[in-house]
């Protein structure tokens, strides 16, 4: 037993001297993970999509009608850059990207509110980012029944006495939001991507670890001189040990101080995190070590590892959900540590769950741990 | 010798190592399928959510199959108390609940405005959104259809107040994309982008190789000592196969998937093939300025990546700090994202674009001018790992 820890201790050492000693490792073992986590919350840090320039054709040219311009251009979403003569001026503008939106007011709009009939007002969006989109469709939802409520309010106090008892609105509602409560983009994306910031650089780093170990031995008569003669197990297991407690502080730096500095939300206990992440930490680097049977060489491991991370950002959950996801994308998307690292550490951190609430990724990350431990060990017997 | 000589030398290359098959052809076409299928649905529609009914009264019954007939939730849970419904947030359960107070009949009935209040999970952006918007609509139809049977109590006519419950209709039009289908825009952008990641993992991998392995000297020596001619016969096979992918992929997004495209198919092509190009000046840029394998790929692999956030996909970019907003303007895939835009899903003239056309054909010349230092390391390649 005590021999069987003692070389567990040297597969350790030893490859937390190849990690130190390799620059190219290095930079995705430290650079990535602390300057990443950066880079990508100032891309999205101003968190709203705000003052989307919008034009207005006008063919009511009434009080009423101004007034509504007036409302929507003094919504935080909305800006009024001018007003065109017809449509086709307008969609010039739109054309021109001077606005991603066209509110076109028909001639008969004042008369209508008057009169009590419902008036239309048609609204032309600019649909190439959906995020522009939904700016626009909040504030205007926001007018509608700003302009309903005064107008109902106009008709109860016409009726006067008969109504007396009546208020705007029989029901009440209020929304609360969870989670991301101030609906900032950087403040939904961010908490997911940190985990696949994590996953990603320590499959890329391993691999090409695996990779340069390959080319030691190609060049060896296939011995690799740096390599510590024991157990397949024991190999795994103390690599894997070397790059968890390298990634133990940095996930801290990552899950901790990142969301922080930005004011993302971070309303879960930072002990819980830990915990969480240590399964989570395994089975990223066991499935590193599986993975890396797809790459002969050091430099081919760029061309195989990097755009993976598209795939498991999409698969796991963050921005299409997984209720959505079909066979065989959803089996897929289960056996990736990315998926339930994004779950539980969203749910923790964003909506103050505790470890009680996410057992199931918890449970589910030890089993992908012990399950890619098996496989790589395996893996690693047969060369 | 002569440019012949080196296309028929790249060739051979590139068909005596399975990883160009694999960089080349099976990553941008595999992920392209996988995004059209992943994404089949436009829309993550029948969001799990949960429902909370304190009182139990035919009112409240009936804004239940309210929520229930509706398209966007799918109310599969319903909860004794607001605490059991915020565990199941907690546990992702469900995305967003609805809670009906108590006496919310009687209440209502006697005037006394009883509260309906509904809880959406933003942590998860879609299904967050999809799920306020449902309850929002529901929540207004209940206050309305509420309001109109009072008004009718105190005497006015069903028409009066019909138009009442929503006096301003604001009328959607949204151009191009009507379903707001999330497939649709998501393909578009992130199947080129990961074309563009894997021409810069290629091209860069292809030139350093060469310096790797000291083949350079040769390679040059073939293309009669010119750099430029080296690289032409170097670059062209690769320009045809990822135009030709790349067209591949057009194909399977506007013909076989009819997402819109309301312009001309060759206006498309053409752009697909700048792209192409602008993304191999890229990498050959990076070559030239880090004429080494490691560094090199290290660096696209970085800004590949990064790429993929900061042209502004998703989150517009003149919404993002201006100093960080910049650096899209660096990036091929921007350009080609801006001309799909305007050709294919808005379909307006080709004179809106024109600067896109421009911006592609300029990484090309950009790169031309620091090729000496490429030519430098291939003369004398030194490999430092």
């Amino acid at each position: 037993m005590k021999k069987w820890f003692e070389s567990l201790f040297r597969v350790w050492r030893r490859e937390f001297y190849l990690v130190t000693h390799d620059e190219g490792v290095m930079l995705f073992f430290l650079f990535l993970p602390l300057i990443y986590p950066i880079l990508y919350t100032l891309i999205y840090n101003k968190e709203m999509v705000e003052e989307v320039p919008f034009v207005v054709v006008d063919d009511s040219r009434t009080p009423k009608s101004r007034e509504l311009v007036q409302m929507a251009d003094a919504t935080p979403e909305m800006q009024l850059v001018g007003y065109a003569s017809d449509m086709a001026e307008a969609r010039r503008c739109l054309n021109e990207k001077v606005c991603y939106g066209i509110m076109y007011i028909p001639s008969d709009y004042s008369q209508r509110l008057v009169e009590g009939e419902q008036a239309v007002v048609p609204f032309y969006y600019d649909m190439s980012l959906l995020m522009r989109y939904r700016t626009f469709m909040e504030a205007l939802t926001d007018i509608q029944m700003a302009v309903g409520d005064s107008q109902r309010q106009a008709l109860l106090n016409e009726v006067g006495e008969l109504a007396s008892g009546l208020s705007v609105s029989a029901i009440n509602s209020q929304a609360f939001i969870l989670g991301d409560v101030t609906q900032g983009f950087a403040s939904f994306v961010i908490p997911g991507v940190l985990i696949l910031i994590i996953q990603q650089s320590i499959i890329l780093g391993v691999v090409m670890l695996c990779g340069t170990s390959r080319d030691r031995r190609r060049k060896n008569s296939r011995i690799d001189p740096l390599a510590i003669e024991t157990s397949a197990e024991v190999i795994i297991l103390g690599k894997s040990l070397c790059y968890v407690v390298i990634y133990i502080p940095l996930t801290l730096y990552m899950l901790h101080f990142v969301p922080l500095m930005f004011g993302l939300p971070h309303v879960g206990s930072v002990v819980d995190i830990m915990l969480f992440i240590v399964p989570f930490l395994f089975a990223s680097a066991f499935l590193g070590q599986v993975l890396q049977v797809f790459v002969r060489e050091r430099e081919t491991s760029f061309l195989v590892v990097v755009f993976m991370s598209l795939i498991f950002l999409f698969l796991s959950g963050l921005t299409w959900p997984r209720y959505a996801m079909e066979f065989p994308w959803r089996q897929l998307s289960d056996i990736i540590p990315a998926t339930w690292g994004v779950e539980g550490f969203v749910n923790i951190n964003s909506n103050s769950a505790t470890l009680s609430h996410v057992t199931t990724p918890y449970i589910i990350l030890w089993i992908l741990a012990g399950v890619y431990f098996v496989i790589a060990s395996f893996l690693w017997r047969r060369k | 010798m002569g440019l012949h000589v080196v296309v028929e030398r790249e060739i051979w290359r590139l068909a005596s190592r399975p990883i160009y098959l694999f960089a080349m052809i099976i990553v941008p076409i595999g992920c392209a399928l996988f995004f059209v299928s992943l994404l089949d649905e436009g829309l993550p529609i029948k969001v799990p959510t949960a429902v909370v009914d304190n009182d139990n009264s035919s009112l409240s019954r009936q804004v239940i199959r309210d929520l229930n007939a509706s398209q966007l939730v799918d109310i599969n849970h319903h909860f004794e108390s607001y605490h059991e419904a915020l565990e199941a947030v907690r546990s992702g359960v469900v995305f967003g609940f609805f809670i009906l107070p108590n006496d919310f009949e009687k209440d209502a009935i006697a005037g006394r405005a009883p509260t309906i209040t509904y809880y959406c999970n933003m942590a998860y952006f879609i299904p967050g959104t999809l799920t306020f918007k449902d309850f929002k609509t529901i929540a207004v139809s209940t206050i309305g259809s509420m309001a109109q049977v009072q008004l009718v109590s105190v005497g006015m006519t069903d028409e009066a107040t019909g138009a009442l419950i929503q006096p301003l209709a604001v009328q959607d039009h949204p151009k191009g994309n009507p379903w707001s289908n999330y497939s649709i825009y998501l393909c578009n952008s992130f199947a080129p982008g990961v074309l563009a990641l894997m021409i810069l993992l290629v091209t860069t991998f292809s030139i350093c190789e060469e310096i790797k392995r000291a083949t350079s000297v040769e390679w040059l020596k073939v293309a009669n000592g010119s750099m430029v001619e080296a690289l032409l016969g170097k670059m062209l096979p690769h320009t045809m196969i990822f135009s030709i992918v790349g067209v591949f992929m057009q194909s399977l997004f506007y013909s076989y998937n009819h997402y819109p495209m309301n312009g001309s198919m060759w206006v498309m092509i053409l752009a697909m093939v700048m792209f192409v190009v602008a993304c191999q000046a890229f990498a050959l840029l990076v070559c030239c300025v880090l004429p080494n394998l490691r560094l090199a790929l290290s660096v696209v692999s970085l800004l590949g990546v990064l790429s993929f956030s900061i042209t502004g996909f998703s989150f517009p970019l003149e919404n993002m700090y201006g100093a960080v907003g910049i650096f899209s303007y660096m990036i091929p895939v921007r350009y080609y994202f801006l001309i799909y835009i305007d050709q294919a899903l808005n379909g307006i003239s080709v004179y809106y674009s024109r600067y896109y056309f421009v911006a592609l054909a300029i990484f090309p010349l950009v790169a031309s001018t620091v090729l000496w230092r490429l030519k430098k390391a291939c003369v004398n390649p030194i490999y430092l790992p």
